[in-house]
């Protein structure tokens, strides 16, 4: 990291990173991502699918010896080698469900049973300290909707088109928008998202995003969603309006067929995201940490299809400034039979609680982990931040 | 259609490598170039999972404080695509018992003006997989604009409201994407001999055919499952979405006996010379024809393809898809948190009625909370754009520029047609659509600048608001006559004279002032802007 540091006056609360979460919906498969080709049984379990051992023509790269990264993650080598990207291999959270829907509503809430909590992890966390300033852009969604981690948050955003959220200038010169807010006024039902619309076009038309282009060289790949959120993500954080998490989604994850060729696809993109997004923010890194998650992982031994069918542990990845990096996080439970969680499944050994726990108690100012993961009893530290 | 011995298994096997190779030259992703570009992020499945269960957390209703609407407008908000003036009045003169026995007896409704004009703009909505499998991949996006136009064109314009409405409501249920590898030439025949032939029929015949549809086939993977090592993402989303609901009593377990039922149901392929590709065959040696355990009950050995057909049975009249048919069912006509006593009653009516959906939809309707239950949804995209049109010009043609700017509004708004891409289907609780953006968009698709007030009014749709204003030419009496024509309901007194307020800045006349010529049409639009962007619209 350089030592000019022009996050340093962001004006998110002093010693907060902003955090960026990227949600891979449909269950990502972390064994060809980052696949533990020192285990002799994950060829085995892989005849057709498996992600080849590392070799200077195949493309895939060795890690340490174990572990080695998918081809399209190579944008991510160079992250990785500078000691800003970490990877939680065999983590999740333990909620035993295969459901894509359901498991993505409990890790978003951060439980494990349906009858805990409704709302959100992020949403439960933003509430126990109060905002930095009054602005509606503390927590954002670069979607059409708010997604359930957010949800006990107030009134937060949920736009996927922040260069052209607003209204003809003409339109808001005539006073219209305090027609809308009469018409929306509180109580009436709707009245928190339509206020919490008409004051972000407010912010959002002072704050001129359409200005703010790509730094340092940054490509992001064209025809990608998740490039498109990304880079409206970097823009929104240069703007200087005081976002603390930003929610975006990367979809496409569920390959019950045709894996290698599926997730070849995904890998590329979401790494030449990442890698674009982390150019972009350059020395600002100091102060954003990225995590990438999903609901589930997937089987460990493929099925009929070449693909693979619902599992449990997967792949998580960190990335900014404050991770401690270079490293692979995991406690690996081992693919022979005795060792799989049901006899089929990857284990989960390090608890995804375990490691937003300590991101958000080093990297977002502190939690309170009994209100944000409630009944969540695991360690809270696994060396994955720098203080 | 039927069982094929013709096969053995290495060919099967070889089969289902190129079949992967086809897809991979113009599978999921590839060939969708255009499609991609016109539809940046439509939807996008971002969290759609997330909300969709029954376990997520509840939105506590607000206090409502605008008017109620009579009782007839808000029937036909719920069971049509918007209110029409001439099914308005036509509720009015039947009661409203007699108007939706008319939409239950929907081929009593004659749809065929509208219906030789469908297959004349949108042929190929028609067409069946081997015809539109000779223009593949080419017709990618002309079989997509057609397939989103035509539906469009029907919940607009088609009388059989009510079946409209289950249409869409089936659609999401047995959710397809349709632009996904070789769905473009097997959805249009799913969406015709599936979705709209059983929409208003029986569960447990629309159940065996969707199971057998080669959109779904393919889309969920089956046509892939073999015995030995079967694809489970059928089996899972049949029980989880299909039928019984996530809690409705299976196990892991379950699933992979489904799966193993399921094996060797699949399509004929365009390298099939024994018949017309996308056609469902049963290919018994790939079957896993052991003995199974399915929901406790035994499957035995040899049944090959009765597996399937006992496994759909036993779905079709599980009490844990009564239960979860009518919670979704109340969902849609009631609200997101319908009591349990009136989920009973509708899931008891489709029980006894064996799956028949009219029966369950007249149970549903004669609640008490379907009566009492106004305004607590918010509208969906689709209800919305149909909802402008009949609303403001009921009387005007599609659009002249074959509904480019809808697909752009759809888009915008995030509901095209079949463009969902988890099978979970386009939500429907209100708290996934009422978000800031999609209130925003809302504001901004029926109001782009003063000069040109709305999307409504660039050509795209002819609305004549002199017939509206009936003389009026104040902006008082231009303000109440439009709110009479456009919202059919009663606008709260201070909501009025916050729009009078704003009309006599922009006028710069008092409310009782007469305006110049062309003044009165001018500002009816404004003001047919501002009522399609408030509450009273977006509420049903």
């Amino acid at each position: 990291m350089s030592t000019t540091n022009p996050i340093a006056a962001h004006p998110t609360l002093p010693g907060h990173d902003i955090l960026v979460c990227i949600f891979q919906r449909g269950a990502a498969d972390g064994l060809n991502a980052l696949a533990p080709y020192g285990d002799p049984a994950y060829a085995s379990h892989r005849p057709t699918i498996r992600v080849p051992d590392p070799a200077p023509a195949n493309g895939v790269i060795d890690v340490d010896g174990f572990y080695a990264l998918h081809p399209a993650l190579d944008p991510l080598k160079s992250i990785y080698d500078a000691g800003d990207l970490a990877l939680v291999h065999a983590t999740g959270v333990p909620h035993q469900i295969r459901s894509h829907f359901s498991a993505q509503n409990l890790i978003e809430r951060g439980v494990v049973d349906k009858n805990d909590p409704s709302t959100g992890w992020l949403g439960r966390h933003l509430a126990l300290s109060p905002p930095a300033s009054s602005s509606s852009f503390r927590a954002i969604s670069i979607s059409g909707n708010v997604p359930v981690a957010l949800s006990g948050a107030v009134d937060p955003l949920a736009i996927d088109n922040l260069n052209d959220f607003g209204f003809d200038q003409g339109i808001i010169d005539s006073g219209y928008p305090q027609v809308l807010a009469d018409l929306f006024d509180n109580p009436l039902p709707f009245s928190g998202p339509a206020g919490a619309a008409l004051a972000a076009m407010e912010e959002l038309q002072a704050a001129d995003l359409a200005s703010i282009v790509p730094e340092n060289g940054a490509v992001y790949p064209a025809n990608s969603a998740l490039a498109n959120k990304m880079q409206q993500a970097a823009q929104l954080i240069k703007s200087q309006l005081p976002v603390e998490v930003i929610c975006v989604d990367s979809d496409g994850w569920d390959h019950h067929e045709s894996l290698q060729f599926y997730i070849d696809q995904s890998l590329d993109e979401l790494a030449k995201v990442m890698s674009a997004f982390y150019t972009d923010m350059g020395a600002s890194m100091a102060r954003i940490t990225v995590l990438v998650y999903t609901e589930f992982g997937r089987r460990v031994a493929e099925n009929g299809s070449a693909g693979t069918d619902h599992g449990t542990g997967s792949l998580a990845y960190l990335m900014g400034g404050g991770v401690n990096g270079g490293q692979v996080i995991s406690s690996w439970p081992g693919l022979a039979p005795a060792n799989l969680e049901y006899g089929e499944d990857l284990k989960i050994t390090t608890d995804l609680r375990s490691v937003i726990s300590e991101l958000l108690n080093k990297r977002l100012g502190g939690t309170n982990v009994g209100t944000v993961f409630p009944g969540f009893s695991g360690v809270t530290d696994v060396n994955a931040f720098l203080s | 259609m039927g069982q094929d011995t013709s096969f053995d298994l290495e060919s099967i096997l070889a089969r289902l490598q190129n079949r992967r190779e086809f897809l991979q030259l113009f599978g999921k992703g590839l060939g969708y170039g255009a499609l991609a570009t016109m539809l940046p992020a439509c939807g996008g499945g971002s969290g759609g999972g997330s909300t969709s269960a029954d376990d997520l957390p509840t939105t506590t209703p607000l206090g409502i404080k605008v008017p109620k609407p009579s009782a007839e407008y808000s029937v036909l908000k719920r069971t049509s695509f918007g209110v029409h003036r001439d099914e308005f009045a036509s509720i009015k003169a039947l009661g409203i018992t007699d108007y939706l026995e008319g939409q239950l007896d929907y081929t009593l409704i004659d749809v065929s003006a509208l219906e030789a004009e469908i297959a004349t703009q949108f042929p190929l909505t028609l067409q069946t997989p081997a015809v539109l499998m000779q223009t593949f991949p080419d017709n990618i996006f002309e079989v997509a604009t057609q397939m989103i136009a035509a539906t469009q064109y029907r919940q607009m314009f088609s009388g059989r409201q009510l079946f409209e409405i289950m249409v869409e409501f089936w659609s999401d249920h047995f959710n397809i994407h349709l632009v996904n590898g070789l769905g473009p030439t097997l959805k249009p025949f799913d969406d015709q001999q599936v979705i709209r032939e059983h929409a208003l029929g029986n569960f447990k015949n629309l159940l065996h055919a969707s199971a057998k549809s080669p959109a779904m086939l393919f889309y969920l993977d089956n046509f892939l499952s073999v015995s030995g090592n079967a694809n489970e993402n059928y089996a899972r989303e049949l029980m989880e979405l299909h039928t019984l609901g996530v809690d409705g009593g299976y196990t892991e377990t379950d699933i992979k006996e489904v799966a193993r039922c399921f094996t060797g149901w699949t399509l004929r392929f365009p390298d099939d010379l024994s018949g017309p590709y996308g056609e469902f065959i049963f290919a018994s040696v790939i079957h896993d024809d052991q003995e199974k355990t399915v929901l406790g009950n035994t499957i035995p050995a040899g049944g090959g393809q009765a597996d399937g057909e006992q496994v759909l049975d036993t779905l079709a009249s599980h009490p844990s898809t009564a239960t979860f048919i009518a919670t979704k069912l109340c969902r849609r006509f009631i609200s997101d948190t319908p009591a349990q006593t009136t989920v009973e009653a509708v899931a008891n009516a489709f029980t006894s009625s064996d799956g028949d959906i009219k029966e369950t939809l007249r149970a549903l309707f004669a609640t008490s909370a379907f009566v009492d239950s106004v305004d607590q949804k918010f509208t969906r995209p689709s209800e919305y754009l149909a909802g402008l049109v009949r609303a403001l010009a009921p009387d005007t043609g599609y659009p002249p520029d074959m509904g480019q700017t809808w697909f752009y509004a759809q888009n915008t708004l995030g509901q095209i047609p079949f463009y969902w891409p988890t099978p979970d289907g386009y939500p429907d609780e209100q708290s996934y659509w009422a978000s800031t953006g999609g209130l925003l968009n809302r504001w901004r698709l029926s109001f782009l600048s003063l000069d040109i007030p709305s999307i409504l009014n660039l050509g795209i749709l002819d609305i004549d608001y002199l017939p509206m204003l009936a003389g009026a030419d104040t902006l008082a009496t231009v303000v109440d006559a439009t709110v009479e024509a456009v919202l059919m309901r009663q606008l709260l007194s201070e909501h009025r004279d916050s729009i009078l307020e704003w009309l006599k800045g922009y006028f710069n006349v008092t409310e009782d002032e007469v305006l110049a010529p062309g003044g009165p049409e001018f500002a009816a639009a404004l003001i047919a802007a501002v009522l399609v962007s408030s509450l009273y619209f977006h509420l049903r």
